[in-house]
């Protein structure tokens, strides 16, 4: 049986612990690791004020303006790069090699970009006449736009991402099939819209679930640019799971949120599966 | 009509350039902010290119904090954790793809699921287990982790690669008198080699670039660079120049290495995507 050593160290660092999570969240434990059954109060508490709907809510506006942004972006790119020419794989390459930058860092870059005094991105703005002072948005200190800076950091770094996967599956793609359109007198949108995009539908799906995922679960990005602040405006839930643990040492509840957590991007992961791969295509 | 498309084409090329170069743009401005005198990096309004070129900030790195220990931390435990990962990883996703039982959907499904679990919410539990083991803070708990978090990872790349090998190939073998761990080392595995390259390139970058585990499980002995990377956000503003440098110096080999292997990458990243 091979299946057991990795079944084995999975069991004991990966699910071992989740069952132990799952046991926590139904506990308050207190700083010296003593625990009160408590039921479900914890998970009560999450879906009350002070819960975390605030970070739900955050966490949703995050998935929703990064994954749609890049989304888009990812389609324009790859039709842009699509075409063949002299020196477009040099140009591919260059344009992918922010894929396997740490989000850590993507977030440190962003950061410093994006500081009010001496950002270069509000300098560039005010530059060209977007705005007229370079200290009229404070990206970071800003509730209205710290949670939106994250997610142009999300959307710089992981575009390629989406470009990438758009692109595998154009270039998947029978060329008889556009040829004849082209034939048939379909102008360049209408090759794009009713031949490319609709027969690309899987691999856009999938790298959209993909996507959605890391979006709700990104910690680095958000942690390096705001740290969840100012005043929880760009709290998502991983972050506040993290702070619940780590700051206010308060395990079980961080352990009920993590659950929730878990469940919800189980579920997805399963009714996506459903809906789209079929794992029993060799049964 | 020929001559429209060809300008068409000409136009897209540019546009694509000019992305490519707007894109890399953050990228290109942190390696001139390493180069820059400390001061210049913070300086009112801010400047592009390094008016004069200076190492200044790298030295001010090495002064601050650690480099080389850090380093070597994130190194050994990325590559360690990543052999481990990819040794019972694949061996596992090779028992189940070949069993063929029922059961062997339910564990395919399983191992989806636990790739997606956040890893936000799975270090809760980790950092008790690892406290009360008492590897807090050691490089063991981080390649311990890291090995767990990203095998199911491993699996799922490898069992994409596995389908594509007939089972004909392994009975072969077993007729040849193989037994099944014979079949998996001389048979399989050398056929999987790209499987098992772009595997191995992306557990190492995933471990490499992990900041919340090591952010946890570490305080002292066992930091590795992210974390003392971030430690220049709590400090105040005015080590940014240092902190461009580390950031250069530790994504430099990333860029490198990912440029170079793309194609085991891009393999990896559309992994049972494509195929829809």
């Amino acid at each position: 049986m091979f299946f057991l050593p990795g079944a084995l160290f999975m069991g004991a660092f990966l699910i071992y612990p989740i069952i132990t999570m799952v046991i926590d969240s139904f506990y308050k434990i207190g700083l010296t690791g003593d625990r009160t059954f408590i039921g479900l109060s914890n998970y009560i508490k999450a879906f009350t004020a002070g819960g975390f709907m605030k970070q739900l809510k955050n966490t949703l506006v995050y998935i929703a303006v990064a994954v749609g942004f890049e989304t888009i972006f990812g389609i324009l790119f790859a039709l842009l790069f699509e075409l063949n020419y002299k020196g477009s794989k040099v140009v591919r390459s260059l344009m992918m090699s922010p894929l396997m930058i740490a989000p850590l860092v993507a977030g440190l870059i962003w950061k410093l970009m994006m500081s009010s005094s001496f950002g270069i991105v509000n300098e560039l703005l005010a530059r060209v006449g977007i705005l007229s002072n370079s200290s009229d948005i404070l990206w970071l200190a800003d509730t209205r736009w710290s949670l939106l800076a994250c997610c142009i950091a999300d959307i710089w770094l992981t575009t390629p991402f989406m470009m990438l996967m758009i692109l595998a599956g154009l270039q998947g793609l029978d060329d008889s099939m556009v040829e004849a359109a082209r034939i048939d007198g379909a102008g360049l949108l209408q090759q794009i819209f009713y031949i490319k995009l609709p027969m690309i539908k899987p691999v856009l799906l999938t790298a959209l679930s993909v996507r959605i995922i890391d979006a709700a679960r990104t910690f680095d990005i958000i942690w390096a640019m705001t740290e969840g602040g100012p005043n929880s405006s760009s709290e998502t839930i991983s972050i506040i799971i993290y702070k619940t643990l780590t700051r206010y040492n308060n395990t079980g509840y961080a352990s009920a949120m993590a659950v929730l957590f878990i469940i919800v991007l189980v579920a997805f992961t399963l009714v996506f599966m459903q809906s789209l791969w079929n794992p029993k295509k060799k049964a | 009509m020929k001559n429209s498309r060809q300008t068409g084409k000409k136009i897209g090329i540019t546009v694509s350039v000019v992305l490519t170069i707007c894109w890399l743009f953050p990228y290109i401005y942190v390696i001139c902010c390493s180069f820059k005198p400390g001061a210049d990096v913070i300086a009112v309004p801010p400047s592009f290119f390094p008016k004069t070129f200076s190492v200044e900030n790298f030295t001010g790195l090495v002064e601050r904090m650690d480099v080389a220990a850090y380093l070597s931390n994130s190194l050994i435990t990325a590559v360690t954790s990543t052999v481990i990962a990819l040794l019972l990883g694949s061996l596992a996703a090779y028992a189940i793809q070949r069993s063929g039982a029922k059961l062997s959907i339910f564990l395919v499904v399983l191992v989806l699921c636990l790739k997606m679990i956040p890893t936000s919410s799975i270090v809760v539990p980790i950092y008790e287990l690892i406290c009360r083991i008492g590897l807090y803070d050691t490089r063991i708990a981080l390649i311990i982790v890291y090995a767990a978090i990203n095998m199911p990872f491993v699996m799922w790349t490898m069992l994409s690669f596995y389908e594509g090998i007939p089972s004909t190939l392994d009975e072969a073998a077993y007729v040849d008198g193989a037994s099944s761990l014979q079949t998996f080392a001389k048979v399989i595995l050398p056929i999987c080699k790209p499987g098992l390259a772009t595997a191995f390139i992306f557990t190492l970058f995933l471990a490499w670039n992990d900041f919340l585990v090591s952010l946890l499980l570490t305080s002292v002995n066992a930091k590795t660079f992210t974390v003392g990377l971030a430690g220049f956000l709590s400090a105040y503003n005015l080590d940014l120049g240092p902190m461009c440098a580390g950031a250069f110096l530790f994504s430099f080999p990333v860029m490198v290495i990912s440029i170079a292997a793309q194609r085991y990458i891009v393999q990896g990243m559309t992994a049972g995507a494509v195929k829809g």
